[in-house]
């Protein structure tokens, strides 16, 4: 307990409030909880990570249940040969005359349907508004005069 | 008569002029004093019909820069900054959620450090002196060389320089977007208790979900940009509400900026076309080679739509990706 509190108030956002660390002390439940995150902002803002080791295990676990291939490249060469041996048959030449037939034909196809795509009403945005957009500008761009504020009004419209 | 009275406006005038007679010279100070200074009030934002109080605490604490905005109206939100850091307490519903952000240029340091980069741009002028918040100042334009910008009005303490309000006006002279203060006083302290987030504890303090940001160089061009302005990021990310990696390219002048989104179409998603003006935001859509383009800038809609129209790629080099 004491390490600990001598741990949290190490930190550079001390207030070095001895009243305060007093009633920590005594306290366990939502005092101290309050006080923990608290801290936390000191962590954030220094970049120290405050879930990164949890996040390490999570992943290390994730990857403990993936299956492992051992012999992908072994399945393909065998596919590869089998290929090669297609274009010395002389049936092979013969079925892939009407292979290109339909598939002349079912190209004509997908090209009328990429063509409807393309014709698809396009939206105003005038009428609809794309937000995220506008918060990621005022996320990343240098000049923030209203990111901050602004955002709060886009989640209230949300 | 008239002659001697002219030379008693010019002896008035130049007598009245402060210490430092370049505007620009009067804009650096400004610019480092939002930085420099201790200091504590209330600001406003306005930008088309929103507006926002907010309470700022600012200290520079040998070369540390802490912040505290406490945004008074609407949802609860904090947002601390410390140098380039910002965390931000932003109360959804019964949660608060922490979230990290980094490098912006927060009220009242709104100018940037380095002001050789907008004298290509803009021309530096003085304007009268007057009262904002009970404090005398003096106001210096930032007037455009072209109608690719807006041009910013700055209001600067006269005794600390200290930035007390900048509004956004556009080609017709009416404000599209002001920020100053309506109360404002100096710190004479070296106290941090006041950085710390007010606490709620009904309420379950979670961080942001970390939204991955990568820099990239492709080939996404820009083949006409409108003068003065160049490409300082571009980073590919994941926005909000989408299930693809979204480019954005950020461009600016110095003080003005855009980004530029460019993502690829989806199946069964309508594109979006079209421009739309929110107070001093432009945005502009525009669909360009199977691309959803869309441009947004708190610049004229001439600009966000020059950009939105001159994106290319440069498919010469897309082998090295």
């Amino acid at each position: 307990m004491k390490e600990q509190l001598s741990a949290l108030i190490d930190g550079e956002f001390d207030t070095n409030n001895a009243d305060h660390l007093l009633i920590v002390a005594k306290s366990d439940g939502e005092l101290r909880r309050a006080w923990n995150t608290y801290h936390m902002i000191g962590d954030v803002m220094r970049g120290d990570s405050v879930f990164e080791t949890q996040m390490t295990s999570r992943i290390m676990a994730v990857l403990d249940q993936e299956p492992t291939v051992i012999a992908p490249q072994a399945v393909r060469s065998v596919q590869e040969n089998a290929e090669k041996s297609m274009f010395k048959k002389t049936a092979f030449w013969s079925v892939a005359a009407s292979v290109m037939a339909v598939l002349f034909v079912g190209l004509m196809l997908l090209q009328q349907q990429t063509a409807d795509q393309n014709i698809m009403n396009p939206v105003e945005i005038a009428e609809n508004l794309p937000s995220e957009y506008l918060t990621a500008h005022q996320t990343y761009a240098p000049n923030g005069a209203a990111y901050y504020i602004q955002n709060v009004s886009f989640t209230e419209q949300r | 008569m008239f002659k001697w009275m002219l030379a008693c406006a010019l002896i008035f005038a130049s007598l009245n002029v402060q210490a430092i007679d370049d505007p620009w010279l009067a804009l650096q100070k400004t610019a480092f004093a939002a930085r420099e200074l201790n200091y504590q009030g209330v600001f406003v934002y306005q930008n088309g019909n929103q507006t926002r109080s907010v309470q700022i605490t600012h200290m520079n604490n040998a070369g540390r820069e802490l912040t505290r905005n406490v945004v008074l109206d609407g949802q609860p939100r904090e947002v601390f900054s410390e140098g380039s850091d910002i965390v931000i307490f932003n109360a959804k519903h019964n949660k608060v959620v922490i979230e990290k952000r980094r490098g912006q240029n927060l009220f009242p340091a709104m100018l940037p450090t380095d002001l050789n980069v907008l004298k290509y741009s803009y021309t530096a002028k003085f304007g009268p002196v007057e009262r904002i918040a009970g404090r005398e100042a003096q106001i210096i334009d930032l007037v455009p060389n072209d109608n690719f910008r807006y041009s910013y009005r700055v209001w600067s303490d006269v005794e600390f320089g200290l930035l007390v309000k900048m509004t956004l006006m556009n080609h017709q002279n009416q404000a599209v977007e002001q920020i100053g203060f309506t109360q404002l006083s100096m710190l004479n302290t070296h106290d941090l208790n006041w950085f710390q987030p007010k606490i709620d504890l009904t309420k379950q303090y979670v961080m942001e979900e970390e939204n991955e940001v990568h820099h990239v160089t492709n080939n996404w061009v820009v083949a006409n940009l409108p003068p003065g302005y160049r490409k300082i990021d571009h980073i590919e990310h994941l926005v909000p509400g989408k299930t693809t990696m979204v480019n954005q390219v950020i461009f600016s002048d110095g003080i003005a900026s855009v980004s530029l989104f460019i993502e690829p179409m989806k199946k069964g998603i309508r594109p979006k076309m079209g421009h739309k003006t929110v107070g001093s935001t432009n945005i502009c859509a525009n669909v360009i080679d199977g691309f959803q383009v869309i441009v947004v800038g708190e610049v004229p809609a001439q600009t966000v739509q020059q950009i939105a129209k001159a994106v290319s790629f440069n498919k010469q080099t897309t082998a090295i990706k």
